[in-house]
């Protein structure tokens, strides 16, 4: 499921992985460490909505 | 054995500790005028504030009929159980015997359904596919002992039906007995016809015998029924005592107007035996009796039994953010409460619970405002009557945004959220020194102090604040909030500077739960844990920047004035999803995608349209630009830049941790030949910052956050569209594309880098960038601290390398 930055309007799509914050393609935002934040504007996990 | 049924929020169980269930009657055309009306009109929301409203009242479970003569049933129901579906907390009873129409809203229900309901009137056709969808859905049924013959009036032809249609659900359809729920009929002893004198009996009769032959089932029952006929006043009193003689009988759940159920010792001794004789068939004249009694019942309207739930009402305004009639409300509400009392007995309740919704997901940001709006009118609405609130016994909280921050929503909204619990604010302002905060939190003699501030440079001064307080003597707990602080940074820079609490608040509420646990004694420092999670920090992962990038050719060097922009096109640049879900608080939550779609397409769009409208025509914005091209070339972490005004320099940090990122390294230096630089300060100008200020001050908190997301995502807006136009300008980019989805995601060469932001957060390099390109010259200053004024501006440094992109140092 895609999910979307509440702040900036960054799309997280696990087909595609997040290459600023090394993250490969097939990792579910779920899965997602903790520490990770959006590669556009540092918004945290908790900032975003799912899209899907 | 415990049967359950269930909303997309809560599992409700048919077989209550104290029965009966509860299930509401009201949202039936064919029972009630209002949403028979309602249903007429189309007006949906006020369909949903019946149904909203019986859940105020009691009911646990939601009976929802539309079939009516004239009405498109399954259109209806589908509009209807998708919007209760996400509203209403109580699961629903879909009242309707079309296989059609159920089967298309049965898959729409995020929950266990009760379905209403299933008979044998044709001989069993509608009832076998009406079981098949029961089975395959999961629902629970109501099973009517109507057959060929008609409605089962005797004992005997009601447990007959019963066990005809038990034969044909269970042992044909596979349904359970605890998915039926028996209604065995009730008809008026109301009437006077001799024929129905018994028709309690009957039904009670009943009850006990399926339930004794065919064990497992449940039961239901239209109590009113009973007293068809009979007046108001007397109906409530003979269905209360009915319904409590079916419920000794075995009745599980019942189909009433919970507002209307009175509790069985409530009722006098004497009109208990009034009913229970009529009830009963106890004499010939137990009638004549009941009616002559209860001619003496004061008669009461709908309005007067309103009456005793006025408390309620006040409370679901409140929950609702429905200011509508509140004055009458609170008018009403005097007679029986002082106004203090109105206040700290009814409006602060309801406002915690508006919290309680909103920490959990179930209410969003824009209706917590117009909640709080409900509880300020009501508060102005009794300061008349009242002697003025006193401070004694209050907690009182100063609220500052810091020194050279200009940003106040966010200390806005929790004055907002606090002042509407009862407590009482200090809100000294913006840009407030540490000497200043001192000495009123001194003077005011506050019980706590809350700092604010949106800036990078706001949570450092947050940490030098802390020093100074901790000098000055002050001992109050310190909460701190803002865009740029976390709690690591909180527990680990600001905490060991100050002796007394220091307290990360993520949001308004967060702000009020450390208010009361500071009331409770059980405030504490914000502690981190080293071991756990630190942010990442996102950005390009190259080894090298290419030196051999060659610079593009600009249109002109210097600086220019845009002033004659129109507005509109800001819109086409606007990032919707920034200022619906961020700014405005529209988030999805718990919503399903489908929910959301409505939300965003009846509630968010349409308040957009209108604002954009009213932007357009109103002259809202004035849009200008002051941008310029420069000669540049980077000196170690410096950028050198070139201009009729002199050389001015620009100091850039380079990330501590790999790859070492400085903005510096995307120009090249004099040796390699020298680099072009772009720069820009936009502004939407200041009309609708005081537009803000004047909705903040009439305390229209709702439309003060929508007015002032809208004017931060349109400064956004311009920036997108400035920085476009450059890059055509620098032929970086051939035409203009307005793809906010692609430019969200730096969809295209170079990047712009914003002062004050992670890459470049020194709000100092405002100075030689003001310089550059004259600023003033369209309105924008600076604040001592760097900051631009009015608020909705922006800057950048414009960057033509392709490998540059947004990084946090």
């Amino acid at each position: 499921m895609r999910y979307i930055c509440t702040c900036c309007g960054y799309t997280y799509d696990p087909a595609k992985g997040d290459e600023m914050n090394q993250v490969a393609p097939g990792v579910e935002f779920d899965d997602l460490p903790d520490s990770w934040v959006c590669p556009l504007c540092y918004a945290t996990k908790d900032q975003f909505d799912p899209l899907d | 054995m415990k049967v359950s049924v269930s909303s997309l929020y809560q599992a409700v169980e048919l077989n209550q500790e104290i029965p009966p269930l509860l299930i509401g009657e009201r949202c039936n055309p064919n029972g009630s005028k209002a949403f028979r009306e309602a249903l007429l009109a189309e007006d949906w929301d006020s369909c949903l504030k019946m149904a909203l409203d019986q859940e105020a009242r009691g009911a646990q479970v939601l009976d929802l009929c539309v079939a009516y003569a004239g009405r498109d049933e399954l259109s209806d129901m589908n509009t209807l159980v998708k919007l209760f579906a996400g509203s209403c907390k109580a699961p629903l009873m879909l009242d309707s015997t079309s296989p059609e129409t159920l089967s298309a809203v049965l898959p729409l229900y995020p929950g266990r359904a009760i379905i209403n309901s299933i008979n044998l009137e044709d001989g069993g056709a509608n009832l076998d596919k009406i079981c098949a969808l029961a089975k395959k859905y999961g629902a629970a049924v109501v099973a009517l002992t109507i057959t060929e013959e008609g409605m089962a009036l005797t004992c005997e032809k009601k447990v007959a039906a019963a066990k005809e249609i038990y034969r044909l659900a269970v042992e044909k359809h596979g349904l359970r007995a605890q998915d039926i729920l028996f209604d065995l009929l009730t008809f008026t002893v109301g009437s006077g016809d001799e024929k129905m004198r018994d028709a309690a009996i009957q039904t009670l009769d009943a009850i006990k015998q399926v339930k004794k032959e065919l064990p497992g089932v449940g039961f239901t029952l239209g109590v009113s029924n009973i007293s068809f006929g009979l007046r108001p006043a007397a109906r409530k009193v003979l269905n209360s005592v009915f319904l409590h003689e079916a419920v000794a009988a075995g009745l599980n759940t019942a189909i009433v107007d919970a507002a209307k159920v009175l509790p069985y010792v409530a009722i006098s001794d004497e009109d208990r035996q009034l009913c229970l004789d009529l009830l009963f068939n106890r004499s010939d004249d137990a009638l004549m009796n009941f009616i002559e009694h209860f001619e003496q019942a004061v008669e009461e309207s709908d309005e007067e039994e309103s009456d005793t739930l006025l408390e309620e009402q006040l409370r679901q305004k409140v929950l609702k953010g429905d200011k509508e009639g509140l004055e009458d409300l609170l008018t009403e509400l005097r007679g029986r409460w002082q106004p203090l009392d109105i206040i700290n007995g009814l409006l602060v309740p309801a406002m915690r619970e508006v919290g309680e919704l909103f920490g959990r997901g179930e209410l969003l940001l824009p209706f917590v405002l117009q909640s709080a709006e409900v509880m300020k009118q009501s508060v102005n609405l009794l300061e008349p009557y009242m002697e003025k609130l006193s401070d004694e016994g209050r907690t009182s909280i100063l609220l500052a945004t810091v020194a050279g921050d200009v940003h106040d929503i966010g200390k806005n909204l929790v004055d907002i959220i606090l002042s509407n619990n009862g407590y009482k604010v200090h809100n000294i302002g913006i840009k407030v020194p540490a000497e200043e905060i001192i000495a009123k939190a001194k003077e005011l003699q506050v019980d706590v102090v809350g700092l604010s501030g949106l800036l990078v440079k706001s949570a450092l001064l947050m940490k030098e604040n802390m020093l100074q307080f901790q000098a000055a003597g002050l001992t109050q707990p310190v909460l701190l909030g803002g865009a740029a602080l976390t709690p690591k940074f909180v527990a680990e820079d600001c905490v060991p500077g100050y002796e007394n609490q220091v307290v990360y608040c993520a949001d308004a509420f967060a702000g009020l739960k450390a208010i009361r646990d500071f009331e409770s004694g059980s405030l504490q420092s914000t502690r981190w844990e080293s071991a756990a999670v630190a942010a990442n920090k996102p950005g390009p992962q190259q080894e090298g920047i290419d030196r051999s990038q060659i610079p593009p050719s600009v249109p002109f060097l210097g600086e220019k004035i845009i002033e004659d922009l129109p507005a509109e096109p800001l819109f086409n640049y606007l990032n919707q999803a920034a200022l619906f879900r961020g700014r405005w608080g529209y988030r999805r939550g718990k919503m399903s995608k489908e929910e959301y779609a409505e939300l965003t397409d009846k509630t968010v769009l349409p308040l957009y349209a209108r604002l954009k409208d009213q932007a357009l025509s109103e002259n809202w914005l004035q849009p200008k630009v002051a941008y310029g091209y420069f000669d540049c070339c980077s000196e170690g972490d410096s950028l050198l830049v070139h201009s009729t005004s002199g050389e001015k320099r620009f100091d850039f940090p380079r990330q501590p941790a790999p790859p070492h990122l400085c903005i510096a390294d995307y120009f090249r230096s004099a040796e390699e030949g020298g680099d072009k630089v772009g720069f820009f300060v936009v502004t939407i100008g200041d009309r609708l910052a005081e537009m803000t200020s004047e909705l903040y001050a009439s305390d229209s908190y709702h439309d003060y956050l929508m007015l002032h997301g809208l004017g931060v995502e349109l400064t956004d807006g311009l920036a997108e569209y400035w920085h476009e136009q450059m890059r055509i300008e620098m032929g970086l980019q051939q035409q203009a594309q307005a793809d906010v989805a692609a430019y969200v995601a730096q969809g295209y060469q170079g990047s712009r880098y914003g002062f004050g932001y992670p890459a470049c957060p020194d709000l100092e390099a405002h100075l030689p960038l003001f310089e550059l390109v004259k600023a003033q010259q369209i309105g924008v200053g600076l604040t001592e601290s760097f900051e631009m004024v009015p608020e909705m501006s922006t800057s950048a440094i414009v960057v033509h390398h392709p490998q540059a992109k947004y990084f946090a140092v």
